[in-house]
């Protein structure tokens, strides 16, 4: 009892580093398969706090589930989706994740799709929140085939804006790569280190924007659908464009406000895919 | 006939190895590349109010030398310049694959692939080297304009600082260039946003030569959605 008390009474130190043992290794691998009458998961592994939930409804859903609540420095996830041919799956996430301010190591993420003949994944995770000091290295793999079709929506927040918090440091990496077909027809290299407001600030990099956003969209027909994109863009209060090329379809949104962000993303998303977003997302 | 064709080629290249001169042939609005053509969305920065006057269009374009197409650009050029020193075919078929992959719209692929394959044509014609000839057996297709330059740099033994200053130098005074023609900044004001941002292309050209692929890292998110804004843009001059 008096040892439990004095344990209590000392004041974590504020660079305390915590020991490599009890970071989080989390992993989610979850494989789709068409039966005759609809898309199941037939296969699921899951571990170090993370879950994953199939919520009933006519189209087959995945939720992936956090039971930590967030990502702290050193934590590690690792999310493995593939769908075999003709199946047809949409992947959300509960809740934004949150990254934590980080003592030393970066919070990594590592994300890899794959994609059999036919098959459709819409990978709709909500926003990633990053704290004020959260280092996150993100890996986004996607490997699909030439007639497949892949739907990603991906955002980013910088900082907790709505409680003031203006994120002075941190890091932010994430590289995507998408091949098709084996052949790369997609990539992506951002990287913000630093005071992340202030670059943010910067004119050509965000003027003032707090959160950010990448809508892909790569289908045998994807570059047909642009003016579909830009009609369901023409009510959207931030900043946004689309554009299709070499068999896909790119939309990027940036705003002040992330709640800006999410509306127009939410109208963007119903209206393209004429299918509401999985419920999660409303909560 | 073709072992003659490389001996000439040798021959010419040898007299004039290592001169940075060929650069301000082939970095000059003259080269035909068409590079008068882009605005690398500069157009519907100038529309939406956001480039306006001298701060604002140097604070625009020290962002993409900083942050933006400018630093990538410059990694792609130099490890362009340094897998075609080696002859590496891998290397160079990956930063190549890579260089097109990066492109955030249509407009910005076009930009970097259209001058890009007409430097190829244009310098294969006028400045062979065994080196373009190296990229062009390895690398079918599209190639972007920073690879395209690197290489043909490499064919003449040019030191890769003086290529990246240069390559930099060009796209700078093109934006400006391309400002000018838009209206906000007359012509001394555009030299002087060329003038402060020298500094600038020295220390990214400089920094460029020591880092890999893996440093490429872009932020210019509102200058990627300018250029997909550019593509609806009601009047244009520029073709990005």
């Amino acid at each position: 009892m008096t040892a439990a008390v004095s344990i209590f009474s000392e004041r974590p130190r504020a660079d305390a580093i915590l020991p490599g043992m009890i970071r989080a290794k989390g992993s989610v691998q979850c494989r789709f398969a068409a039966n005759p009458r609809r898309t199941e998961a037939s296969e699921l592994y899951e571990a170090g706090g993370y879950r994953m939930k199939f919520p009933k409804g006519a189209l087959c859903e995945g939720v992936i589930i956090n039971t930590g609540g967030g990502m702290a420095g050193g934590d590690s996830l690792s999310v493995e989706i593939s769908l075999d041919a003709d199946a047809k799956a949409v992947v959300s996430t509960q809740s934004a994740e949150k990254i934590y301010r980080a003592q030393s190591e970066p919070s990594s993420a590592s994300i890899h799709l794959t994609l059999a003949e036919q098959s459709h994944l819409a990978w709709l995770p909500q926003e990633t929140l990053l704290f004020s000091g959260a280092k996150l290295h993100r890996q986004f793999r996607a490997d699909m085939a030439a007639d497949a079709t892949l739907t990603v929506f991906e955002g980013v927040i910088f900082g907790r804006g709505a409680m003031g918090e203006r994120i002075t440091e941190g890091s932010f990496r994430d590289s995507w790569r998408i091949r098709r077909n084996q052949k790369l027809v997609f990539a992506d290299e951002i990287a913000l280190e630093g005071d992340m407001a202030a670059r943010l600030d910067r004119p050509a990099i965000g003027a003032g924007a707090r959160a950010i956003a990448t809508f892909l969209h790569l289908a045998p027909d994807a570059e047909a659908r642009l003016d579909e994109a830009r009609a369901a863009l023409e009510t959207s209060s931030c900043e946004c464009g689309a554009s299709a090329w070499n068999g896909m379809l790119v939309v990027r949104f940036a705003a002040v406000d992330p709640e800006t962000l999410r509306q127009s993303a939410i109208r963007f998303l119903n209206q393209f895919r004429a299918v509401a977003v999985p419920r999660v997302w409303q909560c | 006939m073709i072992m003659v064709t490389i001996t000439d080629i040798r021959i010419r290249t040898s007299m004039i190895e290592g001169n940075a001169l060929p650069l301000l042939v082939w970095l000059s609005p003259s080269f035909p590349v068409g590079a008068f053509a882009y605005s690398h969305a500069l157009e519907w920065a100038v529309e939406a109010g956001d480039v306006s006057d001298f701060e604002s269009c140097k604070a625009w374009i020290a962002d993409l030398l900083e942050y933006g197409s400018g630093r990538t650009d410059s990694i792609l050029l130099a490890q362009a310049w340094q897998a075609a020193m080696k002859k590496d075919e891998s290397a160079l078929q990956e930063l190549a694959e890579l260089a097109l992959a990066l492109q955030p719209s249509a407009e910005r692929y076009l930009e970097t692939v259209t001058q890009g394959n007409a430097f190829i044509t244009a310098s294969t014609a006028s400045w062979p080297s065994e080196n373009l000839a190296f990229l062009r057996q390895q690398v079918t297709g599209d190639i972007a304009y920073p690879v395209a330059v690197g290489v043909a740099a490499a064919g003449f033994k040019i030191p890769l600082q003086n290529t990246l200053e240069s390559f930099l130098l060009a796209f700078v005074t093109n934006l400006v260039s391309s400002v000018i023609r838009l209206g906000p900044l007359g012509q001394t004001k555009g030299q002087k946003v060329i003038a402060h941002l020298l500094h600038l292309v020295c220390r990214v050209a400089q920094e460029a030569i020591h880092f890999n692929l893996g440093d490429i890292g872009n932020s210019a998110f509102r200058s990627d959605i300018a250029s997909l804004r550019h593509e609806t843009q009601y009047t244009r001059l520029f073709r990005s």
